[in-house]
């Protein structure tokens, strides 16, 4: 009951300079951005291919091998890859004969390092 | 926390209240001022010297000085500074903001009009001469201007439908617009409050110090509120409150089978294409919507600093010491704006309210206008809704919650990268929203 008495005085304050800001802002919002997006989708996808495609008719390459915006591989397969190689890369080794062996290793005897000696001491 | 609560509480009861309480006695007695009561009279001058400097310097502490609106303030800049750290909710803004609160709030004597040059409106401080930045609107450009430098712009470049997403949430700005307008806000004021629907700080502070600055006459002869400080605490809590109010907004507007879409993965974006995205994205907006210029013009600025690739140094200095130094100076002088007696009215609390509501209202257009779309999107190629609520600009708050609620329903499903591009559209958007609103009731 209230808030319908506030809302009673006060609505002469929405008159309709308030519906045309909110819905041509709200239009001009979606329009300045539907702007940016058929730039991006359309125009600027179609010059960049055409450039591509003139670039390669001039070196003699077929224009349907040439990568373009919409046939170029994402980042993520392009991850992927490097991942695979890193991997395979990183895991190659020199190949061992596989023969265990235990060498002995002789050493000369010296009273600074005798075992004995020490021991002896302590 | 709870130590400095009961230090607060302690100190109220020990100095404030026997003062309080003594000047209330004295005003029911009728009797005006402290100096006219009847006093000690010391027969000694030096007594009588250095009493009347005690005297003096009591009269001068912030202990003398303290309102219960102070100490309320204070608590609120301790909380931002407790969830900042220990939460670490925006740490970077509610640090600067929650040590401003305290700054701002520190009592100190000015009665009778008396100007120490302490406090931020008073004029000729050197906070003052900081909040400046803040009231002519000088921060937040900068602030876009690192924005820009630091935003890869390709998720959006690859998948520009997601634009849409960004546009669609900005319509919580103009519900709240009505809101404010309904609840008895004059025009530009409302439009200031608004702007919170943004989700952006820099945004938010750049129209409130232009439409609601405490300086602006009406066009009914009286002058618009000082709702800056207000604006932009409400706005900055709730971007950092971001991860808390989208998700059950989220979860209530999309069923399992919609949350569990799979995107395709973005292509990747030629250099090409970078570079010509800031230039031509100035150009298309800004000729549609000039009044956005300082904020737009940065941002893509910014940006094309970045991807240019031969001014690396400039967007370095623009994405890290110049966004920095901005960030600590509109986060410090912001908080500090909130002195009691400007803060705690019954408006801020009405735009606390509508602040909440364009949040919810942003996140819903965002996650609706994805439903919408899906209509008329062949199957395969469809949008996550999650992504819709990242439509408002809080940067990456926004997407990390869409990536958080994918990950709860798929844990394999990755939305990061595809909410970044409604995330930066929002930016552009709410810009634009701003400029728009500008232009009409600036």
């Amino acid at each position: 009951m209230k808030l319908q008495l506030l809302l009673s005085a006060t609505a002469p304050v929405i008159d309709s300079m308030t519906w045309t800001i909110v819905f041509v802002g709200i239009a001009i919002v979606f329009l300045a951005l539907a702007c940016v997006y058929l730039f991006f989708r359309y125009f600027l996808t179609f010059i960049l291919n055409f450039r591509l495609k003139s670039f390669a008719r001039k070196r003699g390459i077929d224009p349907a091998e040439m990568v373009t915006a919409k046939n170029m591989q994402s980042g993520e397969v392009n991850a992927a890859i490097a991942m695979a190689l890193y991997s395979y890369m990183s895991e190659l080794h020199d190949v061992e004969s596989g023969v265990i062996t235990i060498r002995r290793v002789s050493k000369n005897y010296s009273p600074w390092s005798s075992k004995l000696y020490n021991m002896k001491n302590l | 926390m709870i130590g400095l609560l009961v230090i607060v509480s302690l100190a109220w009861t020990a100095f404030v209240k026997p003062e309080k309480d003594r000047e209330k006695a004295l005003a029911a007695s009728g009797t005006e001022s402290i100096s006219t009561l009847p006093q000690y009279q010391p027969s000694d001058p030096d007594e009588a010297q250095l009493a009347g400097g005690l005297k003096q310097f009591w009269a001068y502490t912030g202990f003398r000085n303290a309102t219960s609106g102070n100490l309320i303030m204070i608590v609120v800049g301790l909380i931002f500074i407790f969830l900042a750290i220990r939460y670490e909710y925006e740490p970077l803004l509610l640090v600067p903001i929650g040590t401003g609160i305290l700054i701002g709030n520190v009592p100190f004597f000015s009665e009778g009009g008396l100007n120490l040059q302490i406090g931020i409106y008073q004029q000729g401080s050197v906070l003052n001469y900081l909040y400046f930045g803040v009231l002519k609107g000088v921060y937040p450009p900068l602030i876009f201007l690192g924005i820009g430098a630091m935003t890869d712009f390709s998720s959006l470049i690859s998948n520009p439908r997601l634009l849409f997403l960004g546009a669609a949430a900005q319509i919580g700005i103009f519900v709240t617009f009505v809101g404010a307008l309904l609840l008895g806000f004059a025009g530009p004021e409302a439009a200031a409050i608004g702007i919170i629907g943004g989700a952006d700080g820099p945004t938010a502070i750049f129209l409130s110090s232009r439409l609601a600055n405490g300086v602006n006459i009406l066009p009914d002869g009286t002058t618009a509120k000082n709702l800056i400080g207000p604006i932009a605490i409400a706005a900055y809590s709730y971007m950092a409150l971001v991860p808390v109010i989208q998700p059950p907004i989220m979860r209530l507007l999309t069923n399992s089978k919609e949350r569990l879409i799979r995107m395709k993965p973005p292509r990747a974006v030629t250099r090409t294409e970078k570079v010509l995205f800031p230039i031509f994205g100035l150009l298309l907006t800004c000729f549609i919507s000039p009044s956005a210029l300082p904020l737009l013009g940065m941002l893509f600025f910014g940006n094309l600093l970045k991807e240019s690739g031969v001014t690396r140094r400039l967007a370095e200095t623009a994405r890290t010491s110049l966004i920095d130094i901005v960030t600590i100076m509109i986060g410090l002088t912001v908080g500090a704006s909130t002195q009691a007696d400007v803060f705690l009215t019954r408006e801020s609390v009405m735009i606390f309210g509508l602040g909440a509501c364009a949040f919810a209202v942003a996140t819903m257009s965002g996650v609706l206008f994805a439903k919408v779309m899906n209509i008329f999107l062949p199957e395969g190629d469809k949008i996550n809704p999650l992504i819709g609520n990242a439509g408002v600009s809080a940067v990456p708050d926004s997407a990390r919650v869409s990536e958080m609620e994918g990950l709860r329903e798929d844990k394999t499903n990755h939305l990061l990268m595809h909410a970044m591009g409604p995330n930066v559209a929002g930016v552009i958007g709410s810009a634009i929203a701003a400029g728009i609103l500008l232009s009409y009731l600036g």
